[in-house]
């Protein structure tokens, strides 16, 4: 269908320079006693976050066999490199720590692999992003999956851990078959594995299609995002967090609560241009224009994505309630985030689902919108994951805490790790640094201004409240529901408050019977720091942030719906250097 | 770029707590008392700069304009148009003055009482004052809200860390409390922006533009258009009501005031209770006068309830604490009134009000932490004679009681006296028929919380100043073994205050009493956090003009709206003749002492001269 040529090698460089880099880390850890696989990882994405081709021009689209680049795929991939230095730097945390004393840790040898195959995950979120096609959509996701069953499997050996990681495994095998069924019938639909192809058929009116369509878009939108829900741990797929969370170390729970997510929100958001264009519509016939197939399609989306988003909000804050295991309580409000986000996705398809032109103009203007669903949610899954990193990173570097022992009497009991809320009990009096870090990050996830989690929340309140923004909210109508799913929004906000509270309360009114050892390792440490810089860049001065996220957003949204914003124009499509027309 | 010019100086006093934090925790080596002292020496330049910017701004904020105004590009290139856009008018003009003198009190009053974590202490206490300055300041619909949110977060450590037995779940519930209030105002709010952008098709966040916007295209407030303009109006009542607080959203308030330390309850009922009011004046009535119109008789109700329940359950109360948290209910329960009569008397009695409940609940907080502190309890039934301890201290709390009653002469009358006037013109010739008993039966009711409020105050007074001593000897502050050098230099100052006493010829309570030596009287940094208060109080009792001139016009021009459209909803016929008593024609200096220095524009004086 389509040709592959060097230029496609080229565009997906980045992705390439991952694997290599994998494929170091396995080799050296097999063959050349290599130890330092999580300092192989971090020199991998330096190396590809260098690649000369990473940063496209703003608003071209290049499109090649099934990888398109747009500023979409631009910005995930920017967005996953950083945020993967975050994360290996978090699973580093004890291995620099073996470093210094080698040998002395067991699974000292694993660190290779689990570097490779953490390699691996990141270049396969990274190829979701950029995909034009099913079959590369379907393989990036798995590419993301299986190193996740991997790194769960290797990191703990107990039973706990290996409960944590079969279960996350045969749940995680449901999810894909569900996936790939609502892949096969969009096939069914389309007649095609392009994404473009697919799109501009269900875009186009065709009688046949539409005829299709009627029967098997439910199916699809349901098998879609029932499946994408286990990434995202989002209700009905959501009970498997606390526990596989629990088992997990640290840096697993942070990679769980961070990559998958985005990976969830990636596809969701790329199956969404299916009905909408977006710049995948610009190489193909029928953009700007939805049809009945295309409004069907975004009308499944949204209101499914709606429903979801206004259980997994309220499910996830009310378990997270009831939570007194730090990493039980953050795996129930990664839930309640994976519940915004999907505000931010349903508003995306529902801006869009009116069929034909402008949906919601003003009376007398040309005004239509501010930033739109899909840049909302991409703005506030990079303020969700910087928090994230960095509270999983605080807490891997405070590692363990004393144990209970009075000299003399009995054999000092082995350390605890900290796993309880009370285990963080007067920290700002013992590691002052990282108490405060952690209150910045918790209150950025409560969405407290003027950190980046309130501006997120102000970009999808926005973003919701803008839905049909000038219709008339009778009873029943879409502007009512979104109205309510805002309300329902800030009212988990408000919720979510409360037990992030709890964590700081514990950490900064209550004094320490026993202090943490801060062993987690120096990984962490910077991890640790590094999001906090990132969160006070954001809150001083977001606007970097949401420019990009506008212009990430606006490869999804139709183009007709872009309204102050740059659209991307077919001249650049036309620049021929590194385009192929399929 | 002139350092000096106004918008630059209204920056700096923002920004100048900011930087007094960061010295704070620089010094935080040196011990408490270079803390302490780096915190006053703060918040005394930043009332400074405030006071002279005030001075700057009168004239301007007298003729209805805004001053000092600036747009910082803070968002502007991006989807958003926000920025950081600072200005004073004549709504904030003095609540941006009583918070920076406020913190003044708040830092002198906890000079002792604070001796664990100074520094985060007065770190904490001075982003507060940042924020609350901001909070008056921000000409930005978001900036409001990020100072509005904001404020809550360094509160809630103050009473989280430095509060009483049960300071955890005190800071967690105000927190919740509020924030669960304030996240539906905050859509409110955002509402009000994108329906500003659809009609005029400018995305705005600018408070006076979106104000102006509204008053073009109203929100739809019947049946055709829709009822998003009640639905707006109740999601920010849900903020600012929480805030107020305005019965029954007040549960969390006396548990904060109770276990929070002085300097934070200081700031709490002087400062953070008033932006629920000066929300309501900013945006529901401007922005949204037909359903405040439509809630008008409701919220008047809230009001009254709120000052008739306040002041019973007051009464009830065995911890003066606790009696004085009660009280702020009550009293801010007559400025929830004067908005929500709508009339031009009552309103700006009501933002008056707001100044003086900021100076007598700031001072009454303030002297019984100064009891607790020598008589470590708060108990009514535990105190007693205190007077012939402490003359001044009981000359101070008669003084903010009295002006917190509403004695004839200090502040406390002139914001009552207008409330009450003007709900009463109301009722009686405001009002359709069918509204007019309601409107006089509350109007009479909340007058009976003044009595209420003389009772329960001057019952406790009576109680814990005069008659027999019951409290245990004052605990002398320079026992403290941490505190050694300042407690020289307060020792020094205390005799100062003792000369006072001797000069001041004691009238000769507790004679009989053992302790009848006046050794628990104020100390020097006490009459430093009182005296300026004390001013206030009497300053605005005998010539409120001054401070009710400059904001006549922008509390007026705030209102019309609101008013404009309860006249046309249930107001009375202009014709008709109504049946109710005939008041005779009140006069502003009639009633007003010094209200002659009102600048003779008719339209200042309309309100009172309605009454037939």
């Amino acid at each position: 269908m389509t040709q592959t040529s060097l230029s496609t090698f080229l565009l997906a460089g980045p992705e390439l320079t991952l694997v290599v880099a994998a494929l170091v880390a396995y080799l050296g850890g097999a063959f050349c006693g290599l130890r330092q696989g999580w300092l192989v990882a971090l020199i991998g994405i330096a190396a590809a976050a260098c690649w000369p081709g990473m940063g496209l021009e703003a608003g071209s689209v290049v499109s090649s066999g099934p990888f398109t680049f747009d500023d979409f795929a631009i910005f995930v991939r920017g967005f996953v490199l950083l945020a993967g230095a975050g994360l290996a730097l978090v699973q580093a945390g004890d291995q620099f720590r073996g470093a210094v004393t080698p040998r002395n840790t067991p699974r000292g040898n694993g660190t290779c692999e689990e570097a490779g195959t953490f390699l691996l995950l990141l270049a396969g979120l990274s190829l979701v992003a950029s995909a034009n096609d099913l079959v590369l959509l379907f393989a990036g996701l798995e590419l993301v999956s299986i190193p996740t069953y991997i790194l769960l499997a290797l990191k703990r050996t107990d039973a706990q851990g290996q409960e944590a990681s079969l279960k996350y495994f045969f749940l995680s095998l449901v999810a894909s078959a569900l996936f790939l069924y609502g892949l096969a019938c969009l096939y069914g639909i389309g007649g095609s594995t392009s994404l473009a192809e697919i799109g501009s058929r269900l875009r186009s009116g065709d009688g046949r299609i539409v005829a299709t369509a009627q029967t098997l878009l439910p199916v699809a939108v349901g098998m879609v995002i029932g499946g994408i829900a286990f990434r995202l741990a989002a209700v009905p797929m959501h009970f498997y967090a606390p526990d596989v969370y629990e088992g997990a170390g640290p840096g697993n729970a942070a990679l769980l609560s961070t990559l998958p997510k985005v990976a969830g929100i990636v596809v969701l958001l790329r199956l969404l241009a299916l009905g909408t264009g977006g710049t995948l519509g610009m190489i193909a016939l029928n953009q700007g224009v939805v049809g009945p197939a295309g409004a069907a399609w975004l009308t499944f989306f949204w209101q499914l994505a709606a429903v979801l988003a206004a259980l997994t909000m309220t499910v996830g804050n009310v378990m997270a309630l009831l939570q007194t295991n730090l990493r039980r309580l953050l795996a129930c409000s990664s839930i309640a985030h994976a519940g915004y986000l999907l505000v931010g996705v349903a508003a995306a398809a529902a801006a869009d689902s009116t069929i034909g032109g402008r949906p919601f103009p003003g009376p007398d203007t040309s005004w239509t919108a501010t930033l739109g669903g899909a840049s909302a949610t991409l703005f506030y899954l990079a303020a969700y994951v910087a928090a994230t990193i960095g509270v999983f990173g605080a807490l891997a570097y405070l590692g363990h805490r004393w144990p209970e022992w009075s000299a003399g009497s009995a054999p000092r009991p082995p350390r605890e790790e900290v796993a309880t809320i009370d285990d963080l009990n007067g920290l700002s009096g013992t590691n002052p640094v990282v108490a405060f870090s952690l209150a910045t990050f918790l209150l950025s996830l409560a969405g407290i201004p003027p950190l980046p989690g309130f501006w997120g929340k102000l970009s999808l309140a926005m973003a919701a409240l803008e839905v049909d923004w000038t219709a008339k909210a009778t009873p029943g109508s879409r502007r009512v529901f979104f109205l309510a799913l805002a309300v329902i929004l800030v009212l988990n906000a408000a919720i979510a408050a409360a037990y992030y509270l709890r964590i700081v309360s514990a950490m900064y009114f209550r004094s320490a019977k026993r202090g943490v050892q801060a062993d987690g390792g120096l990984g962490a440490g910077i991890a640790m720091l590094a999001a906090l810089v990132v969160m006070a860049m954001v809150t001083l001065q977001p606007r970097p942030l949401f420019s990009a996220a506008a212009r990430a957003g606006a490869s999804i949204a139709a183009p007709s719906t872009i309204g102050g914003l740059a659209s991307p124009s077919p001249q650049t499509l036309a620049a021929p250097q590194a385009s192929i027309q399929p | 770029m002139n350092p000096f010019s106004p918008e630059n100086h209204l920056l700096l006093v923002i920004l100048t707590p900011l930087v007094g934090a960061l010295a704070a925790w620089l010094l935080g080596s040196r011990g408490v008392s270079a803390v302490r002292q780096s915190a006053a020496v703060t918040t005394l330049i930043t009332l400074a700069g405030a006071v002279l910017l005030i001075l700057r701004a009168l004239p301007e904020v007298s003729a209805g304009h805004a001053f000092a105004v600036s747009e910082g590009p803070w968002l502007v290139d991006g989807p958003f148009d926000i920025r950081f856009s600072l200005g004073l008018d004549g709504l904030s003009i003095w609540l941006f003055g009583l918070s920076a003198l406020l913190s003044v009190t708040a830092v002198m009053v906890s000079w002792e009482a604070i001796k664990e974590k100074p520094v985060g202490f007065y770190a904490l206490l001075l982003i507060l004052e940042s924020a609350m300055l901001g909070v008056f300041a921000a000409r930005d619909v978001i900036l409001f809200y990020v100072f509005f949110e904001f404020t809550l977060v360094p509160l809630f450590f103050l009473i989280g860390i430095w509060g009483h037995d049960d300071r955890r779940r005190a800071a967690v519930k105000f927190f919740i409390y509020t924030l669960a209030g304030s996240v539906l105002a905050f859509l409110g709010l955002l509402t009000i922006v994108l329906w500003n952008a659809a009609h005029t098709g400018t995305l705005s966040f600018d408070i006076a533009t979106l104000t102006a916007g509204l008053a073009a295209h109203p929100l739809p407030m019947n049946a055709q258009g829709g009822w998003l303009q009640w639905w707006v109006f109740l999601a920010l009542f849900a903020g600012f009501a929480v805030k107020v607080p305005i019965v029954p959203f007040h549960t969390w308030l006396p548990l904060a005031h109770v276990e929070a330390p002085t300097g934070g309850s200081v700031d709490l009922a002087g400062v953070l209770l008033k932006i629920g009011i000066y929300g309501f004046l900013r945006f529901s009535l401007p922005m949204l006068p037909e359903a405040t119109a439509a809630a008008a008789p409701w919220i008047l109700g809230l009001g009254v309830v709120g000052i008739l329940y306040g002041a019973l359950v007051a009464l009830a109360q065995t911890d003066l604490k606790r009696l004085i948290a009660y009280s702020s209910v009550s009293h801010m329960g007559y400025c929830v009134m004067g908005i929500a009569a709508l009339e031009p008397v009552a309103v700006e009695g009501a933002t008056l009000q707001l100044i003086n409940h900021g100076l007598s609940a700031a001072g009454l907080f303030a002297l019984v932490g100064m009891i607790y502190e020598r008589y470590h309890t708060r108990s009514i039934a535990n105190l007693g004679g205190i007077a012939a301890r402490a003359p001044w201290l009981a000359f101070m709390f008669l003084l903010f009681t009295f002006s917190s009653i509403g004695l004839p002469g200090l502040n406390g009358f002139v914001g009552e006296f207008m409330v009450l006037l003007g709900s009463f013109q109301r009722a009686w010739g405001g009002v359709a028929a069918e509204w007019r008993t309601p409107y006089l039966t509350m109007a009479v009711a909340s007058v009976a919380g003044v009595v209420l409020g003389a009772w329960y105050m001057l019952w406790a007074v009576e109680r814990v100043f005069f008659g027999a001593s019951r409290q245990p000897p004052a605990h002398d502050h320079g026992d403290h073994a941490h505190a050694a050098p300042s407690a020289a230099t307060h020792g020094a100052h205390g005799h100062d205050a003792h000369g006072h006493d001797a000069q001041g010829g004691h009238s000769g309570h507790g004679h009989g009493h053992a302790a009848a030596e006046p050794t628990d009287d104020l100390r020097w940094y006490e009459w430093a956090a009182l005296s300026p208060l004390a001013l206030f109080v009497l300053w605005i009792g005998l010539f409120p003009a001054t401070f009710l001139a400059p904001s006549a016009v922008a509390v007026r021009t705030a209102m019309a709206p609101g008013a404009a459209a309860f006249a046309a909803r249930m107001g009375a016929p202009q014709a008709a003749p109504h049946d109710g008593p005939v008041p005779q024609t009140v006069q502003a200096d009639a009633i007003l002492p010094g209200a002659a220095l009102v600048p003779s524009d008719p339209s200042l004086t309309a309100g009172l001269e309605r009454i037939p």
